[in-house]
């Protein structure tokens, strides 16, 4: 089973400090939040944990393996990443660009055959896109560029999901939607996912584990039953929170 | 875009377009030849017009072919690379350093026969240039590759006017058509076909990746490319097939950048139709071009460079308009 841990990972970025000695293992069927204030640095940590960046010191490391110490190849057949912002410069169809997921699983001269169409068409019609297809990328609204994104990490398959503030663009009934493709896969396929998140009370719904991050290194990571209390967000946002008992459990609102 | 069944008959199409190009081309010119002359001339390559086809016909229309195929292939590459629609294969100074070379060899009387060569040193002083000073030791960063290229192509620029301001008059007309691109005295080296097949084949084989590629660079790694390594393979890629095409024909303008263009919209951004297709269409744009500047004046002869850019703005520009009015 894979899994991807960090170990004493230090990052600090431009003099400022990320995390110090963070240690923590996603663990398969693990759902992570990653919570933290605007530009604490939840980005670069992502970064680094998708080996697209080295820590100062300390270590990513991937089936136990230093994630720079391994092909780029094998690291994408295991581990992918939604980034933040998806920019589609050259004009594809809204297929093509979910296939390219299937990249990493192909040889160099190797087509996609109708198995990866398949799934390209079965991660399309999940992020509600179907009808879609033959669309110009450079033609989609925000929303829907984002879960085309979404659905090209689903067509890679990785055992480890890193995405970053998925739910961005996405109006209620599509974060939902995405959020719920995540679990699934988490739960079903034993796959782990870590996801940066501005909303707490999607956390609060969807994950098992919290990880937030207070600035100048300071951090806590946990599960989300010991970790989302009010006590633990005020000190993260530095703002009034307001806890809130529904009927699927405790809910944050911005308190007075 | 065309229906994707479509893509199979298109290169067909632009196959037999080409071949039928270059036999075009060898009939027609000053001494314009009928269909029955054309084919004793082709079986009796002793006679006159046999001659005339065999010796000079033939073999230039063959260039044309083979520059314009490089110049498109090498302009896809490019764009690729600079994740730029603009870019073209003369964008980061290539020809500018084979210019440059070449013009200060006509001023110091070089002989004719050299020239290729001293393009080819001028693009490959330009391109180490580039690659020594944008390489740095940090990640990939297409910013400053532009920015080094763009750069040393405007000093290769300031150059080249140098050196035409200082030139004596009898001179300047052929820097000028060189400069602008020329297929008068072109020859076909057998190399520069082993280029050609080598680049084509090993682009079609990272034709996945470098749809990847054109994602951004960090997309591409996500996915797998071992990005560095890649993107400097494609840079030199590029430059090797610009510094050949350039040292056959000079710098010959809007092939490498409309050619492109005019494939993807067309076929699309997927590169394993793209890059056959702009293979294709790049010879075969370029052949008509030049047969045109042999033919349209006649006997002048224009440079082949300006004949590109009269016919390919309007059709770019035609075909880009509807692709707006389809909402593409």
């Amino acid at each position: 089973m894979t899994t991807l841990a960090c170990q004493s990972l230090d990052i600090s970025i431009a003099g400022k400090n990320i995390c110090s000695k963070l240690n923590i293992a996603l663990e398969p069927g693990q759902f992570w939040g990653l919570l933290g204030p605007n530009g604490i640095g939840k980005t670069t940590l992502l970064k680094c944990m998708a080996g697209l960046s080295a820590p100062d010191s300390g270590s990513v490391l991937l089936e136990n393996q230093s994630i720079d110490k391994l092909p780029r190849r094998l690291v994408a057949r295991l581990l992918g990443m939604l980034q933040q912002h998806t920019v589609y410069v050259f004009d594809a169809s809204v297929l093509e660009t979910a296939m390219t997921g299937r990249h990493p699983h192909l040889a160099y001269w190797e087509r996609e055959g109708p198995e990866d169409k398949q799934k390209a068409l079965d991660a399309i019609r999940a992020v509600d896109l179907a009808g879609f297809e033959s669309r110009s990328v450079t033609g989609l609204s925000g929303g829907e560029a984002r879960r085309l994104a979404f659905a090209s990490l689903v067509v890679q398959e990785p055992a480890i999901l890193l995405m970053d503030e998925p739910t961005n663009h996405l109006d209620m009934k599509h974060q939902v939607r995405v959020m719920d493709l995540v679990e699934t896969s988490v739960t079903s396929r034993q796959q782990c996912a870590m996801i940066a998140l501005h909303d707490v009370n999607l956390a609060a719904r969807y994950c098992g584990h919290i990880l937030m991050l207070f600035g100048d290194g300071a951090w806590l990571a946990g599960t989300a039953d010991e970790l989302l209390n009010r006590e633990n967000l005020e000190r993260l946002y530095q703002c009034p929170v307001e806890p809130v008992l529904t009927s699927t459990g405790m809910r944050f609102l911005p308190g007075a | 875009m065309i229906p994707i069944r479509l893509r199979r008959p298109l290169l067909i199409l632009l196959l037999l377009m080409s071949v039928s190009s270059i036999f075009i081309a060898s009939a027609s010119g000053s001494v314009s030849l009928g269909w029955q002359e054309w084919l004793a001339a082709i079986r009796d390559p002793g006679s006159q017009h046999g001659e005339l086809i065999w010796r000079l016909r033939l073999p230039r229309a063959m260039a044309a072919w083979v520059v314009g195929s490089m110049l498109a292939i090498s302009g896809c590459l490019m764009q690729v690379l600079l994740r730029n629609p603009l870019a073209d294969p003369y964008v980061l100074g290539v020809s500018g350093g084979a210019a440059f070379v070449t013009l200060l060899g006509m001023v110091f009387g070089v002989a004719a026969a050299f020239l290729p060569w001293l393009a080819i040193l001028g693009a490959l002083i330009s391109i180490l240039l580039v690659f020594g000073l944008a390489r740095g030791t940090g990640p990939w960063s297409g910013t400053r590759l532009l920015l080094t290229g763009v750069v040393t192509a405007s000093g290769w620029g300031a150059m080249i006017s140098l050196i035409l301001s200082l030139s004596p008059d009898n001179s300047l007309r052929g820097m000028l058509f060189w400069l602008m691109g020329d297929l008068s005295y072109a020859t076909l080296p057998s190399w520069s076909l082993v280029v050609l097949a080598g680049s084509f084949i090993l682009t079609l084989g990272l034709a996945r990746s470098l749809n990847v590629l054109a994602m951004g660079e960090t997309t591409a790694r996500l996915l797998g490319e071992p990005t560095r390594h890649m993107l400097w393979l494609v840079y030199l890629l590029a430059s090797v097939l610009t510094a050949t095409a350039v040292s056959i024909a000079g710098s010959i303008g809007f092939v490498g950048l409309i050619v492109p263009h005019l494939m993807r919209l067309l076929v699309g951004s997927d590169h394993r139709i793209l890059i056959p297709a702009a293979t294709l269409f790049g010879g075969l744009f370029l052949v008509f071009s030049d047969t045109l500047a042999r033919t349209a004046l006649s006997p002048q002869q224009l440079p082949v460079g300006v004949i590109t850019a009269l016919l390919g703005v309007p059709l770019f520009l035609l075909l880009l308009n509807r692709a707006r009015l389809k909402g593409v």
